[in-house]
């Protein structure tokens, strides 16, 4: 086991390195030097060479990039132009507006999906299986910032049961109450999102229904509910596990949307803001911290299955 | 194709695949009958602005008297045009990668990893950054940002899926006797690519569309004289309070696009072999 583990994490390293060169040349490839950017229009050109020593941009390319990489591994992801702080302080006070809204929209998704998956395939090709196929379609056919408005303006505008948008700290306050301005946005993309996995659960719950020792507890004359729950659901649960560990991994990035119709200070909002405004070493900084979130979850995904599922061989 | 004509058969077949074909259609046709219904969509009635639905303007006016019926029909084109852009270029794109990635390993051992380095990034964040680095609002930026974040998608699938086909019998058969390459591809692997490849097409037509609406909405995607529905979203937003109508029919119109895609794109899948369902 261990040997597996070892082996997918230098397996991943590969990809690391690649996401690091994506992001350290994309902002490489935007017109305009960063040194002219962050001083602005009226700097003059001895300025702009001082400060390219200073950051090291007169440098060969390479040079640069290991320093770079150095640099991601030190947590040291420069100064933001538009804010004046550090990225890195910056990202982490977002963090906690968007991990609040991707665990409760990951709640709600679970909510949906799961009952939703599992009722449709208890009941194959019938009235409730097709409904709720077309319910979680329609889900994921709604343009997220479109959807939101709508719940904006019918439950926050209209009914004013709930705050229209901005956040206020939860840790900060010890205020739970402050709970309800997440509760539109995590509908919002909950609803959306519930889609892929009310379909996989659908789809390996039918599988596992269909196996000999599905058949085998319902003639020793076990309740269905029993049989579908213990026997079924458990079997089917591993691809199910990893589907939601990726729903996860795509809600903490994918909040930008959302986040922006709500104004959540969250890091997609920051992203937005950073590619309206050209925050290239903020831009940099996110790209590179979600995707390293991606890649680590989808390990914890890769391992987790394996611990579970005795039929994957980890030997060899 | 006679494969094609297959998965046609089955989309009329299922109740959803119908029903998918004939909202695509509708929108389509939307497309299509707006230069006539409407040819005056875009001109400016300021004194007119912000009128409610009315006899005279089915779906209202904007905030610059615009027409918003005849804006929402004009704007099926962008959203029909880049979606079926994207997922043109994308699959081609896909296929090449993901065929050459499978035929030399050497190559695919390096050009897989760039493609899962690219997946690690979601992909409207991918596109958002590469509008950024593009630099201006265009069309074709637009275009190229989502084949980008698109593309990846397709080479891994088609990569899986060359190396599953190659591993067929009658595949390594065809190879024993003799069977030149040009052949086998031709007759063996694009065959069984081809309805893989088009289920997903369909699906990455439904996401392009909603994404390109988002970079729209966010106002970094076509330039604004361009009737996009994600645009007319995002300008609406403002007014919404007001004219609640400015926002609601163009989002009816992605909604009834992207469902319609998603319903054909299920009903295609369900018709696939169950083996090959998986890697979707």
């Amino acid at each position: 086991m261990t040997a597996y583990i070892i082996k997918r994490v230098l397996a991943i390293l590969p990809t690391l390195f690649f996401v690091l060169a994506i992001s350290f040349f994309a902002v490489r490839f935007i017109p305009g030097d960063p040194a002219s950017v962050l001083l602005g229009d009226m700097a003059t050109t001895q300025q702009v060479e001082r400060l390219k020593a200073e950051l090291g941009l007169d440098r060969p390319v390479l040079v640069q990039f290991g320093k770079y990489i150095v640099r991601v591994f030190q947590g040291d992801f420069g100064q933001s132009i538009i804010y004046h702080l550090p990225v890195g302080r910056l990202i982490w006070s977002r963090t906690e507006t968007t991990a609040s809204l991707a665990v409760f929209t990951m709640v709600i998704i679970l909510c949906l999906g799961l009952p939703a998956g599992v009722l449709a395939a208890v009941k194959p090709n019938t009235l409730l299986d097709q409904s709720f196929l077309v319910i979680v379609l329609c889900g994921a056919s709604f343009p997220t910032f479109w959807f939101g408005l709508l719940v904006m303006m019918a439950f926050a505008v209209a009914l004013r049961w709930f705050p229209t948008s901005g956040f206020v700290s939860i840790l900060g306050t010890g205020n739970l109450a402050n709970l309800r301005y997440l509760v539109l946005p995590a509908v919002t993309l909950g609803f959306s999102n519930s889609a892929l996995l009310a379909r996989m659960t659908r789809a390996s719950m039918l599988e596992v229904l269909g196996e000999d020792y599905v058949s085998t507890a319902r003639s020793k004359g076990l309740r269905e509910r029993t049989v579908v729950l213990k026997h079924a659901f458990r079997n089917a649960a591993i691809p199910i596990l990893t589907i939601v560990l990726f729903t996860f991994a795509g809600l903490l990035a994918g909040t930008a949307i959302t986040e922006t119709v709500f104004a959540l200070p969250g890091i997609g909002l920051l992203l937005v803001q950073s590619v309206m405004q050209r925050d290239y070493p903020c831009i940099q900084a996110v790209m590179v911290v979600v995707a390293f979130l991606y890649l680590f979850i989808s390990l914890v995904t890769d391992i987790t299955y394996a611990l579970l599922d005795p039929r994957i061989h980890y030997g060899e | 194709m006679s494969v094609l004509r297959e998965l046609t058969k089955y989309v009329l077949r299922s109740k959803t695949g119908r029903v998918g074909l004939a909202l695509f259609i509708f929108v389509c046709l939307a497309g299509i009958l707006a230069p006539i219904v409407a040819p005056h969509a875009n001109d400016l009635h300021v004194p007119n602005r912000l009128q409610p639905p009315n006899m005279a303007n089915l779906f209202g006016t904007d905030h610059f008297g615009r027409d918003v019926f005849g804006r929402v029909l004009h704007g099926a084109w962008l959203s029909l045009i880049t979606g079926l852009l994207v997922s043109s270029i994308s699959a081609t794109a896909g296929i090449f990668i993901g065929m050459t990635s499978a035929y030399f390993p050497l190559f695919g051992s390096f050009s897989m990893r760039f493609v899962d380095a690219l997946m690690a990034f979601p992909t409207l964040i991918l596109a958002l950054i590469l509008m950024a680095i593009v630099g201006h609002a265009s069309f074709a930026n637009v275009l190229i940002a989502l084949s980008v974040a698109y593309t990846p998608r397709m080479a891994r699938l088609v990569y899986g899926l060359t190396l599953r086909i190659r591993e067929f019998d009658y595949v390594e058969s065809a190879r024993a006797v003799g069977v030149n390459h040009m052949r086998i591809l031709t007759h063996h692997f694009i065959p069984n690519l081809v309805s893989p490849v088009v289920v997903q097409a369909t699906l990455v037509c439904a996401f392009t569309i909603l994404g390109a609406a988002a970079l729209d909405f966010l106002g970094v995607g076509v330039p604004p004289y361009i009737p996009s529905w994600g645009a007319m979203v995002g300008e609406g937003r403002q007014y919404i309070g007001i004219a609640p109508w400015l926002t609601l029919f163009p989002g009816i119109g992605i909604f009834t696009l992207v469902l319609g895609l998603n319903l054909l794109g299920d009903a295609l899948r369900d018709a696939l072999d169950p083996r090959l369902k998986k890697l979707l």
